[in-house]
């Protein structure tokens, strides 16, 4: 600790602070444009220069540290003359176009002209002439107004590891640009919005929207990923306008990705629903009237396949309609066939409050065990394999856990795609020096930034594992200590005696010498951590490479908090352990699960789906459409009129994040507080609310009046009680099985998530499609070659059970051999394609052709 | 970090370490720097070697092209030894004549010889000419004797010894100790003691360090680097090993601007030699210490001078500089510890390292010994390269080696430090070259530039030209430094245009202080000197520009009226002939006459005519002329 004096207060810092950051830890204030907390220093703006006692020159404050009794001054007349030269400097040449610049009201530069500002203007003569870059999608650039503190450009190479941004030209000419002064292509994660300090970067669908002080800002957690960031989100007149990162909020301290900033919109998407919408056939819709006949052009399946009863349509109803309607018709299906011919699925977009209410109103109104959750694809996945090898419950990440790891390994996951904030903090690790090692088979902004990147083979992450194992046991780098209490050792070692280097470089691709290097990095480095995602949209890695991962965590003895494995959306952690875990109401009694559910043509005749979209987001879609058509009745409770709901017979409409309280429980196991910051428009009520009027319709109930029961509920009921559940962690050897090869299917169709959608809610969102709007099937150049593909040029990808059209780009990051797809959106039918086994998707074997 | 040192292996093979040494009667030492190649020094070999063929002296005498000499006035320059004859403005029409008398006939050919100014008597010996007499040779020490592209001529000359000696004689701090005893410091500008700045970065422990020499000579009218890494490139090398060696540093750089092709090439030249025989590489003479070094070309960027943007600019980052600390001692070169060190520095180390610090101090002042070399342009008789002691007094250096004022003109100033340092007028001629004393006059040792400035000179446009390059060179990083160095120049460029206001001495001076004391780096910290020290010493000067309109050195065009004086004009009509605009009129005898709607201010008349009798008036004598 170093001890100092700033402005005549005694200050005691960390060795190695600079002067600035010990002034605002200390809540002294120096004014800065250039410095960032996330960011090295820079010194370019030079208005933080401060007076250190015996020197007679100027500090910069900002890459200055502290020494032992430095006496600072942050404001004499010197520094007031020298702030104000700077910004008089700085007005040369900004435009002062503050009347129609979106940022005035909340600008740096604006607000640090008002406190030292003089009010004549020396030298007033050159003004930058770059015309506005408007071409890009979402971000627009003002280099007149920018007065090149860098932080863009440094946030984007630095912290974002994308580097989309530069400066072109050098002294008073030069612009902050895209290389080459192109079109501005990139992460689109906004950050650089944020960090601006002027209005050179501006938000593109925010721009005239509203000026910062007629704006109400609100936080909010984020929707999409896990990591439940914070979002401050700017209201007027009843409508988001615009969502920000506020530094230092949140778990993610400010720090927002693309679907976060601009994705809220989707709640504003053109098919949200209004009304509770009632399936009618035309027998009797003579007695409509048009009303109702206008509604058929609106509502109907475009696609007659999909349409379970083409010649039938929707119509709008009212609330006391639709739920006298669903209660008539589960009353009937419960007294002829059960109760447990019902059943519900809950989804990861619900609040807790929700998913709480559908677990409640299934088991007490209904009587029914028969509920599961989307969670099931992915964090229920990770949750039956951490209780398989570690004995423990409740698996949570911590968002900071890569920060102080020598070694990282990622076993074919970008998770600066699925779960970007938390990507952050691996490339901030490797910036500090972490050796990030990741198993990919395509190229990634991870592979990009890892230290040593290693091309498996799709699908081969459990082989890799499993090698990585043979080479620590073979050299005994593994923990002889905590071995010997660890079951299923012996059955380990069995298998790895099978996972030679050379048959594990064949089956991955790799060398022997990258296997090894890699095996010894991991397993020397004093602290490490794996990390991967499962979930629905990813198809090569499922709950074995969950356990083979848990395996080499058990041979080094590690702690088990050394896997980390991110729930995949906002509240996929809460609704699976609301609706299955161990604490949760069900768990006493089995009811049926979602494959059953889904994939079982006679297992239910009735299902209640709530937020959820299996018609799209889950393997093998044909057999679940074919299963909800056969239902005798399916209720889809939604915001927007999903391809699921398009074949319910009853379709409610529900609020969305943004206009209901709750909670959401992100990938730390941490409940954040969500807030109604908007009412809906027309008639949505919260999920809950819909859930208990059904009740009340049904005659029954629940006791729930308000949220705040059912928060008092939840909580007396078990979150605040971690399980007691604690057995022995032991092997659970996991042999690799290759996906079947095919001659006439020879291409491997590999699912990713793309970085700017987050399931397939993400994709109403008018601002994220206009980065990307459609499915895109990434091909390699070779590949592409042989089978005559261009770029952008439409291809057929065929598998054993159907085909679809898309559109395909060639692209080098891709490897031979497979071909990557996204499954957000509804029009391309990916899952149509899919096959699943033991509940994961799998790799699936199709043929693409050239579309001529 | 890319090592290609098998591929240099291979490049080297048409280099034979051993040459066939003749035996030559005498040898002539032809300059090849590139002032004398600019004057024909190329013409002047292919020629002379013809003669000599001719002439049947093939075998007697060799001619050999030598790194520059230094007195790039008069190139192409040459000298014949043994016998230390020295010729110059050697002409290929010469050349038969002069081979026949002094090759054949044994007679050294006086046409050629230095001339002294007065007595026009002949000087044959170099070290007769005054221009050689004050100097004192060290860093410049092989100048003209050896043939660059020979590493065994250097190694004739004691070259590699002090690297044999620091390798395995000596410790890593011994090393450092002489340095430091010797007093030396940085030749880059700012003088950081070189010692220290070693010691500073031997102490941080690393894996990798990097030994790095700043060949980025930017400043206008410099050249002294370029002249030594074209005229002895062993000896920066030599001297990059013996700082490897003290920091612990395996590998280096030599980061030299692309424009400067030569030395390039010869700096190439002589590593691949260095790695042919073993002094660069694995376990050099056996000591265990390996070194490798490769060259970096840098863009040309003046910026890219300083440390860490020259780092930057290695790293192949745009070339920025960054705040310090962290030192480049701590982090440099990819964030490893690093140390930087200029050209000239370097080429001195092996002469410390073989005589001792207290042989280095016995030139010098106390806080500045040793020599200095000074690249001597201008106005001055004779423009060259030149080393000297500290503490030369500045009269000596312009008037006995400069050979004073062209055309007898009056001294006005002296610029020093190029675009980061100051004018030093007439009254302050006495003052010795030293660090502190140059610092003193608002000016800076700087690299070693030295523009001597005569009446003809403008001091307003002297402080234009170099904030011209000051802000166009300026990074655009710190705010002070992009915008303050536009407005400035945009300030002169109204007061040489005749827009300038008398407010605005005040805030030129203002705004200039506070470049100074905020800017980021070197290049802000310095960028107005040029302008507060005019202001300083030749204020009359921006207030004749303001007030009257007048630039009496004729410089601004809008800002001065040519006019021929009627009582002195004898109508030899020179300055009709030298009118590029045909602005002057006249009959033979009669006084001439400008007109002045014609006349473009060009000077020409001004410098043609032999009887003074063009004056030069405020822009306002042009209305009163009547037609």
């Amino acid at each position: 600790m170093v001890t100092l004096t700033i402005d005549g207060k005694t200050i005691e810092v960390e060795e190695g602070t600079t002067i600035l950051e010990a002034a605002l830890k200390n809540g002294i204030r120096i004014p800065n444009l250039c410095y960032d907390r996330r960011l090295k220093p820079y010194g370019a703006c030079r208005l933080c220069v401060v007076e250190v006692e015996g020197q007679p020159r100027l500090f910069a404050s900002c890459s200055s540290p502290v020494t032992a009794g430095m006496a600072v001054k942050t404001d004499t007349p010197k520094l007031r003359k020298a702030r104000q030269t700077v910004l008089e400097l700085m007005l040369v040449h900004h435009p002062l176009d503050c009347p129609l610049c979106d940022k005035a009201g909340e600008c740096d530069l604006q607000d640090f002209a008002y406190d030292y500002g003089k009010p004549e203007a020396r030298f007033i003569r050159h003004r930058k002439k770059a015309p506005p870059d408007v071409r890009g999608p979402l971000v627009e650039l003002t280099a007149n107004r920018c007065i090149l503190c860098g932080k863009c450009v440094r946030l984007c190479d630095e912290h974002q590891g994308r580097g989309a941004l530069g400066f072109i030209g050098r002294g008073f000419p030069t612009v902050v640009q895209p290389a080459f002064g192109e079109i501005l292509e990139c992460d689109y994660c906004g950050q650089c919005i944020d960090a601006c300090p002027t209005g050179a970067l501006l938000s593109k669908p925010y721009k005239f929207k509203a000026r910062p002080w007629f704006l109400e800002e609100k936080d909010t957690i984020c929707p999409f990923c896990g990591c439940g960031c914070t979002l401050t989100l700017g209201i007027r007149d009843g409508e988001i306008l615009r969502s920000r990162g506020v530094e230092g909020i949140g778990q993610s301290k400010g720090n927002l990705c693309g679907r976060g900033r601009f994705g809220f919109d989707y709640i504003y998407s053109k098919n949200r629903l209004k009304t509770p919408l009632i399936r009618i056939t035309p027998r009797n819709s003579s007695k409509l009237g048009v009303k109702s006949l206008e509604l058929k052009d609106k509502f109907q399946s475009q696609d007659s396949s999909l349409n379970p009863h083409p010649s039938s349509f929707f119509r709008e109803a009212s609330w006391t309609e639709a739920l006298n309607y669903i209660s008539e018709n589960l009353r009937s299906i419960s007294e002829q066939h059960g109760p447990s011919s019902i059943g519900a699925i809950g989804p990861h977009r619900c609040t807790n409050e929700d998913n709480h209410m559908l677990q409640k109103f299934m088991k007490n109104i209904i009587g029914s065990n028969n509920i599961d959750s989307s969670a099931a694809f992915g964090y229920a996945v990770v949750e039956k394999a951490w209780e398989t090898a570690f004995g423990q419950k409740r698996h949570s990440i911590n968002l900071t856990s890569p920060l102080d790891k020598e070694a990282i390994l990622i076993v074919e996951s970008d998770l600066t795609v699925t779960h970007p904030v938390f990507g952050l903090n691996i490339l901030q690790a490797q910036r500090e020096g972490s050796k990030i090692i990741v198993a990919d088979s395509r190229e990634t902004k991870l592979t990009r930034h890892s230290s040593q990147q290693l091309g498996i083979k799709p699908g081969t992450g459990i082989a890799l594992l499993n090698g990585i194992m043979k080479i620590i046991m073979d050299q005994g780098l593994f923990n002889k200590e905590t071995i010997s209490g660890i079951a299923g050792f012996s059955a380990l070692q069995t298998l790895l005696n099978d996972y030679t280097p050379e048959k594990v470089c064949r089956i991955t691709g790799l060398t022997e010498a990258e296997l090894t290097a890699a095996s010894e990095t991991y397993a020397r480095a004093k602290s490490r951590m794996i990390s991967l995602t499962i979930s629905a949209s990813e198809n090569t890695k499922g709950m074995d490479t969950v356990l083979a991962a848990a395996n080499l965590i058990l041979l080094l003895g590690d702690d088990p908090g050394s896997l980390q494995i991110p729930a995949e959306y906002s509240n996929s952690f809460g609704a699976y352990h609301l609706l299955n875990g161990s604490n949760g109401l069900n768990n006493s009694s089995t009811g049926k699960d979602i494959f059953e559910m889904l994939y079982n043509p006679d297992s239910i005749r009735a299902l209640y789906i709530m937020g959820e979209d299996p018609a799209l987001n889950f393997p093998d879609t044909s057999s679940i459409i074919n299963k909800l058509t056969s239902l005798d009745f399916l209720v889809v409770q939604d915001i927007a009129l999903t391809e699921t709901a398009k074949l319910a017979h009853v379709v409610l409409p529900a609020s969305s994040w943004a206009e209901k309280d709750g909670t959401f429980t992100n990938a730390e196991g941490l409940i954040q507080q969500l807030q109604k910051v908007i009412d809906a428009a027309e008639q949505p009520l919260p999920d809950w609310r819909i859930l208990k009027d059904l009740a009340l319709s049904m005659g029954k109930d629940t006791g729930i009046r308000n949220i705040e029961d059912i928060t008092k509920a939840i909580t007396s009921s078990f979150i605040l009680h971690p399980s007691s559940f604690n057995s022995q962690p032991c092997f659970s050897p996991i042999n690799y099985s290759p996906a079947e090869k095919s001659d006439t299917y020879p291409m491997a169709l590999i699912l990713r998530d793309i970085l700017q959608h987050s399931g397939s809610m993400s994709s109403r969102s008018k601002s994220l499609d206009l980065v990307a709007s459609e499915a895109i099937l990434e091909i390699n150049e070779e590949d592409a070659k042989k089978l005559g593909i261009a770029d952008n040029s439409h291809v057929k990808v065929s598998s054993s059970r159907t085909s679809v059209y898309l559109k395909a780009r060639v692209s080098d990051e891709i490897p031979e051999g497979a071909v990557f797809v996204s499954l957000h959106f509804p029009h391309a039918k990916i899952n149509t394609l899919t096959s699943h086994s033991n509940g994961m998707p799998s790799i699936t074997m199709v043929k693409i052709e050239a579309v001529k | 970090m890319r090592y290609k040192r098998d591929e240099r292996y291979k490049r080297n093979e048409r280099y034979n370490a051993i040459n066939a040494m003749n035996n030559f009667r005498a040898n002539i030492m032809l300059c090849a720097g590139t002032g004398c190649v600019a004057s024909g020094a190329t013409n002047v070999k292919s020629v002379l070697e013809d003669e000599l063929k001719k002439k049947g002296l093939e075998d007697e005498i060799k001619v050999v092209l030598t790194g520059c000499n230094g007195y790039c006035a008069k190139g192409p320059v040459m000298s014949v030894y043994p016998d230390d004859i020295f010729y110059q403005s050697v002409t290929t029409e010469e050349i038969p004549k002069l081979v026949e008398e002094h090759f054949l006939k044994g007679r050294p050919y006086e046409k050629l010889m230095f001339k002294e100014p007065e007595k026009k008597s002949a000087v044959p010996l170099m070290k007769d000419i005054p221009f050689f007499k004050y100097q004192v040779l060290r860093v410049l020490r092989n100048k003209g004797l050896i043939d660059p592209e020979k590493i065994e001529e250097y190694i004739a000359r004691d070259g590699y010894q002090a690297a044999a000696k620091a390798l395995t004689q000596m410790t890593p701090e011994d090393v450092i100790n002489v340095i430091k005893d010797s007093g030396i410091r940085g030749r880059g500008g700012a003088g950081f003691p070189t010692g220290m700045k070693w010691e500073f970065c031997s102490k941080v422990r690393s894996d990798v360090k990097f030994m790095l020499c700043n060949g980025d000579e930017g400043d206008p009218g410099a050249f002294m680097d370029r002249s030594v890494m074209e005229a002895d490139p062993h000896a920066v090398i030599e001297g990059m090993i013996i700082g490897a060696r003290a920091i612990g540093s395996h590998n280096g750089y030599i980061y030299v601007r692309a424009e400067y092709p030569l030395a390039v090439k010869r700096l190439q030249l002589a590593i691949d030699q260095c790695y042919e025989a073993g002094l660069l590489g694995k376990n050099i003479f056996d000591s265990g210490f390996d070194f490798d070094l490769e060259i970096y070309q840098g863009a040309g960027a003046f910026v890219c001078g300083e440390e860490t943007a020259l780092m930057r600019s290695i790293e192949g980052k745009r070339g920025m500089p960054r705040p310090r600390p962290p030192f480049p001692a701590h982090k440099g070169l990819w964030d490893k510890p690093s140390v930087l060190n200029n050209v000239e520095t370097l080429a001195q180390i092996p002469l410390i390292i073989m005589n001792g610090a207290d042989w280095y101090k016995s030139l010098g002042t106390e806080k500045s010994t040793g020599t200095k070399v000074f690249a001597l342009t201008g106005a001055v008789n004779n423009i060259g390269l030149i080393e000297v002691p500290m503490g030369t007094p500045l009269k000596t250096i312009i008037f006995d080696i400069g050979g004073g004022i062209k055309k007898g003109r009056k001294f006005k100033a002296v610029q020093m430090g190029g675009p980061s340092g100051g004018c030093i007028p007439e009254s302050l001629i006495d003052i010795p070259v030293t660090y502190e004393d140059v610092v003193k006059t608002g000016a800076i040792m700087g690299s070693g530039g030295m523009v001597v400035m005569d009446d003809n000179n403008c001091m307003v446009s002297t402080a234009k030209f170099f904030l011209e390059f000051t802000a166009d060179e300026s990074c655009g990083k710190c705010v002070p430094c992009r915008v303050g160095t536009r407005i400035l120049l945009d300030m002169l460029i109204d007061i040489t245009e005749g827009r300038g206001k008398e407010s605005d001495i005040e805030p030129l001076e203002d705004l200039g202080r506070d470049i100074i004391a905020a800017s980021l780096c070197g290049l802000g910290q310095t960028a107005p000197n040029p302008i507060l020290t005019t202001i300083r010493y030749f204020k009359d000067e921006y207030e004749s520009h303001i007030k009257d309109k007048w630039c009496k050195a004729g410089v601004c065009r809008s800002l001065c009226t040519f006019m021929i004086d009627e009582k002195t004009c004898t109508g030899c009509g020179a300055c009709m002939r030298a009118c590029p605009a045909k602005a002057i009129t006249g009959e033979k005898k009669k006084p001439h006459n400008i007109m002045q709607e014609v006349c473009v201010r060009c000077r020409s008349c001004y410098e043609t005519c032999k009887f003074n009798s063009i004056r030069i008036l405020p822009a306002s004598a042009r209305e009163k002329v009547i037609w």
